[in-house]
């Protein structure tokens, strides 16, 4: 595993319980169901109060650099937000003033390759998956963004909230004019 | 280097009429007329390449572009910086592939020619098959730029011989620029790290829309503002006390007022921070650029390179064909500032005017589509208006430049297209006017100016 790889993707830990495993598989595919259908008020209530939602900016270098791209939160980033950032990131939408929300993007998330582990916080489970987030606006507005995600969820009552999501958007260039989506 | 231009040379004047306020709108999609803008502009300009904060250490390197050529900016030993073309003199393949680092040699993948960060050739692979008859490493290393020069940290270079130094380049523009680059002991620095995106439009809205267009702030980034204040919308325009103003091109517009800007930023902390420093500031600068300050202002550096003083965004535009642009964003700080202040600003205007940001989403939508749009060959042949304000110049006692009064104006907008025209028609740069007559010529330090000239 080379060193960014490590930074990427944290030291695995034991695998969890059939039971959990399909509990927050369904969690993240409803998270996804919710963003595609720009149900943000949904949204907002699976993630939890000290939310870090963090998709940093990546730099190409070479292997040898030990710059710690990835975990080093005064760098530059997409996203680097706590829950009322968000909050008032979506805010915006709410204003009837975002010209270029209306007409709406299309958007469908994909997301594969879910894993759950145990974490050393009992009632938090790390959640690895990849996403592939498509976007269509307009006549022929495409684009899409693909990487992966480490999430953090913890059990809240009957269900699971968002507490720590780091995204790892596999573009160098952002090949796409804006980022109205979360991912 | 000489930047030689074979072939026919149109007549750029049939492109604008500046006088009554209009463009034609080919300038924004015409092949033919970026290609001579690359050789025109970018191949004969003062460019921005770096800042001397992202090259700390002998051997830092950071790799970018001059108009659409890529170079390397490298820190030497001596201190010095030296740029030169990304491209070995054998075949011409890329000797680096990182944005950024750190190292001793840059080596093709090619044929391992390999040269040292100075860009001198210092060994190829299998050498031996070379006679010495056959190369002279001194003739055979990376191609330098002709000139790099800074200004109050900002590395600037030019593949052209002959023309401005860069303190004439930005002549009394640096009066404008110490507000956001001296306001402080210390300087400033980027923040680690660049976003960049690519976005469908000319690279030219992306810089006049920085150098004067406050006018579409109002409207098209009314929920940005929104949503950054908890529902309060952008604070009116004093159109008596606010400005244009244009040195050569570059331009920035502002108003007086003092917090604007440091408003939209949404962060309580950063003002009260700017508020602290403000009597310094006024001390260093004087009253007028104190206030001028932290008000509703953009500015940008004739080509591709805008800010927003106050709010800390700075930015690139780097052309990627007619249609296209690569945007680079960072995030300009004072270096003297806590660790806590630096991390409110990055948070802030990385919500603000990043790619997701509230504000930069809602512009890149504009730019790309009236890139496109004006290309339609009946669409393309009606003029843009660009004749807001075109009455409202004055003489101003304080401020350089080409001063129109109001901060809702074209006159920025004119006088970037102005300066582009300029440079467009002359064959050579010294022949090009001073737009205006400097003031400040033989002043070596701005910081020392108030701003009161003998007009």
């Amino acid at each position: 595993m080379t060193k960014n790889a490590t930074f990427e993707r944290p030291q695995t830990g034991q695998s969890a319980s059939l039971e959990l495993t399909h509990a927050l598989t369904q969690t993240v595919y409803r998270e996804a169901r919710m963003l595609d259908d720009e149900n943000y008020v949904g949204w907002v209530k699976m993630l939890a109060d000290d939310l870090l939602y963090h998709m940093p900016g990546i730099e190409t270098r070479y292997r040898r650099d030990k710059t710690d791209q990835v975990n080093d939160l005064t760098r530059m980033a997409y996203y680097n937000d706590n829950l009322e950032e968000i909050k008032k990131r979506l805010s915006r939408l709410e204003t009837g003033t975002a010209w270029s929300e209306d007409p709406a993007t299309r958007y469908t998330h994909i997301i594969t390759n879910v894993e759950v582990e145990m974490t050393e916080k009992e009632g938090e489970y790390q959640v690895f998956s990849n996403f592939y987030a498509y976007r269509n606006r307009n006549e022929r507005e495409e684009d899409s963004l693909i990487g992966n995600r480490v999430d953090i969820w913890r059990e809240a009552g009957a269900a699971f909230q968002l507490v720590k999501r780091r995204i790892i958007l596999k573009h160098n260039v952002l090949l796409s004019k804006n980022l109205n989506i979360f991912l | 280097m000489r930047i030689e231009r074979m072939g026919r040379e149109p007549e750029f004047s049939q492109y604008m009429d500046l006088k009554e306020g209009w463009l034609d709108r080919r300038i924004f999609s015409d092949a033919e007329i970026y290609e001579e803008e690359l050789y025109r502009i970018f191949a004969r300009s003062w460019l921005f390449v770096a800042h001397e904060s992202q090259l700390p250490k002998a051997g830092d390197f950071l790799t970018t572009h001059m108009g659409e050529d890529g170079v390397i900016v490298a820190r030497q030993p001596d201190g010095s910086i030296k740029v030169f073309l990304n491209s070995c003199p054998h075949r011409g393949n890329k000797v680096c592939f990182a944005d950024a680092g750190n190292t001793r040699r840059f080596v093709c993948n090619y044929h391992g020619w390999a040269f040292d960060t100075g860009g001198e050739l210092k060994g190829m692979h299998e050498e031996y098959c070379y006679d010495e008859i056959d190369i002279d490493r001194k003739k055979n290393g990376l191609k330098q730029v002709a000139r790099v020069a800074g200004y109050k940290g900002l590395v600037f270079a030019t593949f052209a011989e002959d023309g401005p130094s860069l303190d004439a380049w930005l002549g009394d523009f640096r009066w404008y620029l110490d507000m956001l680059l001296d306001n402080e002991d210390g300087g400033t620095e980027l923040i680690g790290g660049c976003i960049k995106s690519v976005i469908n439009a000319n690279w030219k809205f992306g810089v006049e829309n920085f150098i004067g267009d406050a006018y579409h702030a109002g409207w098209t980034h009314d929920s940005g503002c929104r949503s950054m204040n908890n529902g309060e919308p952008f604070p009116p325009v004093d159109m008596e006390n606010s400005y244009h103003a244009s040195v050569n091109g570059h331009g920035w517009e502002f108003g007086t007022e003092g917090v604007g800007d440091l408003f939209l930023l949404g962060r309580p902390k950063v003002m009260e921070y700017y508020e602290r420093i403000r009597p310094k500031m006024a001390q260093r600068l004087g009253e007028m650029r104190s206030q001028i300050f932290g008000s509703v202002a953009s500015a940008s550096i004739f080509p591709n390179v805008s800010f927003l003083p106050g709010i800390s965004t700075f930015r690139q535009w780097q052309p990627k064909g007619p249609m296209e642009f690569e945007l680079k964003t960072w995030v300009i700080v004072n270096k003297s500032m806590p660790d806590d202040i630096k991390d409110e600003i990055t948070k802030g205007v990385m919500q603000t005017f990043g790619p997701g940001g509230t504000f930069e989403m809602d512009d890149g939508e504009n730019w790309s589509n009236c890139t496109t749009v004006n290309r339609g060959v009946v669409t393309r042949h009606e003029r843009l208006h660009y004749r807001c304000g075109i009455s409202r110049q004055i003489e101003h006692d304080t401020l350089p430049g080409i001063v129109y009064r109001g901060q809702y104006n074209d006159a920025n907008q004119r006088g970037f297209y102005q300066r582009w025209l300029d440079m467009m028609e002359a064959d050579k740069l010294d022949a090009m006017p001073e737009r205006p007559e400097p003031r400040l010529t033989g002043v070596s330090e701005t910081r020392d100016v108030p701003g009161l000239f003998a007009l």
